[in-house]
């Protein structure tokens, strides 16, 4: 294969935005579908019942709701700060991933703040949580961990969109001038004008670094403060210093292994075969699995610290996690998470695609079963035991969790025909101009492999 | 009426080196339009300001003075006793803090590049298609036909593939 | 005065911990458990005082009742030995309470009689509160409840009806407390006398085994109550100071 030119990224990046198969409209079809009839629809019959529609009872007034809002949030982990960790550390192999990353982010935060809506008893007054001035001169309470969670989320919110965008500004210029008819009135107004002068550029790329080490904190907050709402709290088991580093991790953790089911779906139906490579898959795959053993410590530390406290409470959280009702699934989420990433030891299944897509998958699975773990096994037992109870979702909730994957779908369907999902400037910087000698600037290569 | 003369240059160095001349011939200082950012700009065009860090610190600062203002300010005007605890405590404001002095760096930031980069462009400027694609483009401002032969002949001499003019109404 | 100096002011006065020792009353309950037969007629007291809703059988099933107070049964041993003790559970009007502090809209807070009161419809819903509770006496309305046609003429005018989507718990019967201390300002009186005020539950118990006072007046019932060296509050250990006090049942076996 030859090597890939300058104008071969616009060509395969306008390609990408412009040239929409029958497929894409199917799938397009079929995720609007689902998420009306598995999402909107039950989440309508909820707004009339009541959150009673949910299979929430007295002990256990968390639930899917909860942990799916936990999961998504997670999810969005990886994309913007991985995108900043990468960016400030100068590595190459961030380029050609990130912009597509960063969307999972943002649409994920999006489906996180839907999950709240869904969640609250009168989602109708949700506004209230927000600090502005009113006629009733009523404020939020600045004292509780969800209000920190609703000033950390919409910063996140802001600042990932904002950092998305900023980044793309010189593509939709790029695109701008390939474009024709509605499309190209779009990007007209999203490029703002830009020129590419040197003087832009200058500007570009302070902006640019500024904002990411701002985000790298904010996004490390972010799962901090929804790990608070829980370690804040006194119940058994939920009540612990390590909680803010695990949601962390286990955010990062679950964040990365969804980039890489985001990089194969890409690669696959987008024809990105030469941007997104083996080795994209190799270094997520390394980073995943220090973050599944570090993942693993934590657990192990949890149930140690738990043990070692010799509360009575502390100790019937722990074995009813562990070997009560919900046994089957805390060891269903030890398999997904701790042990299957153990496969990562090898160079041959990273950079294998189909195994990594299955792998990542399970990952998020498993993720997703510690968070349902973490919200139901500790409320149905806590103190009193008289209030002891068992949580078991129904079938709204279940039909909104399939819903709000619909949802993912679909955001992430639009957003690829409208951004270009692989940044055409920063590959055109990762490739070896023509009059540049790679090996004296120290500009690697550009190795198309496949 | 002033006149720009366009060379288009297949790489950086090139683009560069014509810029570099050009400068140095006595012209007005050339403008770059290139589909990446090029690097060692500064050596040749002279160093540039960067005034967003000014944006962004400040913006963080604001951030922060209000960001806490509005939590212990809301708490001393509609006293809201919670928990047991005082009614101003510090360490939950702290957050609230932290979470705001992020939002208003990145809100000033975003005004500090739009500002200092000229964006959203409403006037139109003169601009070079090929430079989003893959030409790097010198671009220089001559008031007459003097610089211009100047301004032609350098571009040529350093390489340029095609050397153009472009009228913009000022 | 402008900002800045109720600013400043404000800062003084409510930096610093204890804001709670300037409030007027310290309403307390006391249950006596040797006194208690476990008879229930404080939770239906409760219930019709209250507007409570019956959720019914299939909500009851799912662990959905409403119930601000509640007998909790606890058995030792097995069954020709076995041996049964209850324990009456509410909202223990905590000062340092952990449902107040997570509340993200204030629709929960400690109010100048020192209770613990919820502002329904200030309530999103969030179900942090009950999440935050170790006593587990909040109570979430899953959904709309009606009273077929009769039992709507008997609602207490006094006390709202709670929607879908909003928690609710055990008040002290705030209405109560509030008639009282009207009387009392309208009789040229400060202070609510001892007695003049009870909830429901306080007032139906047959054996007086619940009690209800002010524990800031030392001669009130409750006060005197108070120092009954078997009293305890439920998880003392938390921290929460409870507003109720438990008085230990004593066995013959100890």
């Amino acid at each position: 294969m030859d090597k890939l030119q300058y104008a071969d990224v616009n060509r395969d990046v306008v390609r990408s935005l412009v040239e929409t198969g029958p497929r894409y409209y199917t799938a397009l079809f079929i995720a609007i579908g689902v998420t009306l009839a598995c999402f909107f629809f039950p989440w309508f019959y909820q707004l009339y019942y009541g959150i009673g529609a949910a299979g929430m009872n007295h002990p256990a007034v968390w639930g899917t709701y909860l942990a799916s809002f936990i999961f998504w949030i997670g999810l969005s982990h990886s994309g913007t700060l991985l995108s900043c960790v990468l960016h400030l550390t100068n590595s190459e192999w961030r380029k050609a991933m990130y912009r597509s990353a960063e969307a999972m982010t943002l649409f994920s935060l999006m489906v996180a703040a839907t999950m709240v809506l869904v969640h609250v008893g009168r989602p109708w007054f949700v506004h209230w949580t927000m600090p502005y001035p009113n006629q009733m001169e009523l404020w939020p309470n600045f004292r509780s961990p969800l209000l920190f969670d609703v000033m950390a989320v919409a910063t996140y919110l802001t600042g990932s969109s904002i950092f998305i965008y900023m980044g793309a500004i010189p593509d939709f210029a790029a695109v701008r001038d390939r474009t024709s008819g509605w499309r190209r009135h779009m990007y007209v107004l999203l490029s703002l004008g830009w020129r590419g002068t040197d003087k832009q550029w200058h500007r570009l790329g302070w902006a640019y670094t500024f904002l990411a080490v701002l985000i790298i904190p904010l996004a490390v907050s972010v799962h901090s403060i929804v790990s608070w709402d829980f370690a804040m709290s006194i119940v058994p088991a939920l009540h612990q210093t390590i909680f803010a580093p695990y949601f962390v991790v286990g955010a990062i953790y679950s964040g990365t292994a969804g980039i890489v089911t985001v990089m194969f779906v890409l690669r696959k139906y987008m024809n990105f075969e030469q941007y997104i490579t083996r080795v994209h898959f190799d270094n997520l795959g390394k980073l995943m699995l220090v973050l599944s053993l570090i993942w693993t410590y934590i657990n192990i530390l949890e149930v140690f610290t738990g043990w070692y406290s010799g509360t009575s409470t502390e100790l019937e959280a722990m074995k009813y996690k562990m070997f009560g009702y919900y046994a089957p699934l805390y060891w269903e989420m030890i398999a997904f998470c701790a042990v299957a990433p153990l496969l990562l030891i090898s160079k041959r299944f990273r950079t294998s695609f189909v195994p990594m897509l299955i792998l990542s998958v399970a990952v998020n699975i498993g993720m997703y079963t510690e968070r349902f773990l973490i919200v139901t096994t500790s409320l149905s037992r806590q103190y009193l035991p008289d209030a002891w109870g068992l949580y078991v979702p129904s079938l709204v909730e279940v039909s909104i969790l399939i819903g709000s994957l619909a949802l993912f779908t679909t955001l992430f369907l639009i957003f690829v025909k409208i951004f270009p999902s692989v940044s055409i400037y920063e590959v055109k910087e990762t490739m070896a101009t023509p009059n540049r000698r790679p090996s004296e600037e120290g500009v690697p290569q550009w190795q198309p492999t496949s | 009426m002033a006149t720009h003369i366009i060379g288009l240059f297949h790489g950086p160095d090139s683009a560069l080196a014509a810029a570099g001349k050009l400068r140095g011939a006595g012209l007005p200082t050339p403008e770059l339009q290139s589909p990446v950012p090029i690097e060692g700009v500064e050596e040749v065009l002279g160093v540039k300001k960067a005034v967003i860090k000014r944006f962004t610190f400040f913006g963080g600062l604001i951030g922060a003075a209000s960001g806490f203002l509005l939590a212990a300010g809301t708490a001393v005007l509609w006293a809201h006793p919670t928990g047991g605890r005082p009614i101003i405590t510090i360490p939950p404001f702290l957050i609230i803090t932290y979470e705001l002095t992020i939002l208003f760096g990145i809100l000033a930031t975003v005004l500090g590049f739009l500002i200092s980069a000229r964006l959203p462009a409403i006037r139109e400027r003169i601009y070079v298609p090929e430079a989003a694609v893959d030409k790097f483009a010198v671009i220089v401002a001559c008031d007459d036909d003097e610089h211009r032969g100047r301004a032609e002949a350098i571009l040529r001499e350093a390489g340029a593939e095609e050397v153009r003019a472009s009228m913009e109404q000022s | 005065m402008n900002f800045f100096d109720r600013f400043t002011k404000g800062w003084q006065k409510y930096r610093k911990p204890g804001y709670y020792e300037e409030f007027d009353y310290a309403w307390t309950m006391t249950i006596d458990l040797d006194r208690c037969t476990g008879c229930s007629a404080c939770v239906t007291a409760c219930q019709a005082e209250n507007n409570i809703p019956i959720v019914g059988e299939k909500a009851f099933a799912k662990g959905r009742q409403m119930q601000w107070i509640r007998i909790e049964r606890y058995w030792e041993g097995e069954y020709p030995n076995a041996k049964l003790s209850f324990i009456p559970m509410l909202c223990q009007q905590c000062d340092a309470a952990p449902c107040e502090t997570v509340c993200p809209v204030s629709a929960t807070y400690h109010n100048q009689d020192g209770l613990n009161t919820q502002i329904y419809n200030r309530c999103i819903g969030t179900r942090a509160c009950a999440v935050y509770c170790p006593y587990e006496v909040r109570y979430f309305n899953y959904n709309d409840h009606h009273w077929d046609a009769p039992l709507d003429q008997q609602l207490n005018p006094d006390v709202t009806v709670r929607e879908k989507g909003v928690m609710e718990k055990c008040t002290f019967c705030i209405q109560r407390i509030r008639t009282a201390k009207d009387e009392a300002k309208d009789d040229g009186r400060r202070r609510v006398r001892d007695g003049d005020v009870q909830p429901a539950c306080v007032q139906t118990c047959p054996t007086e085994a619940l009690v209800f006072g002010d524990r800031k007046d030392p001669q009130s019932k409750v006060s005197k109550k108070l120092k009954d060296p078997r009293a305890y509050r439920v998880l003392e250990e938390l921290n929460t100071l409870p507003s109720v006090v438990y008085l230990k049942k004593v066995d013959a076996d100890g």
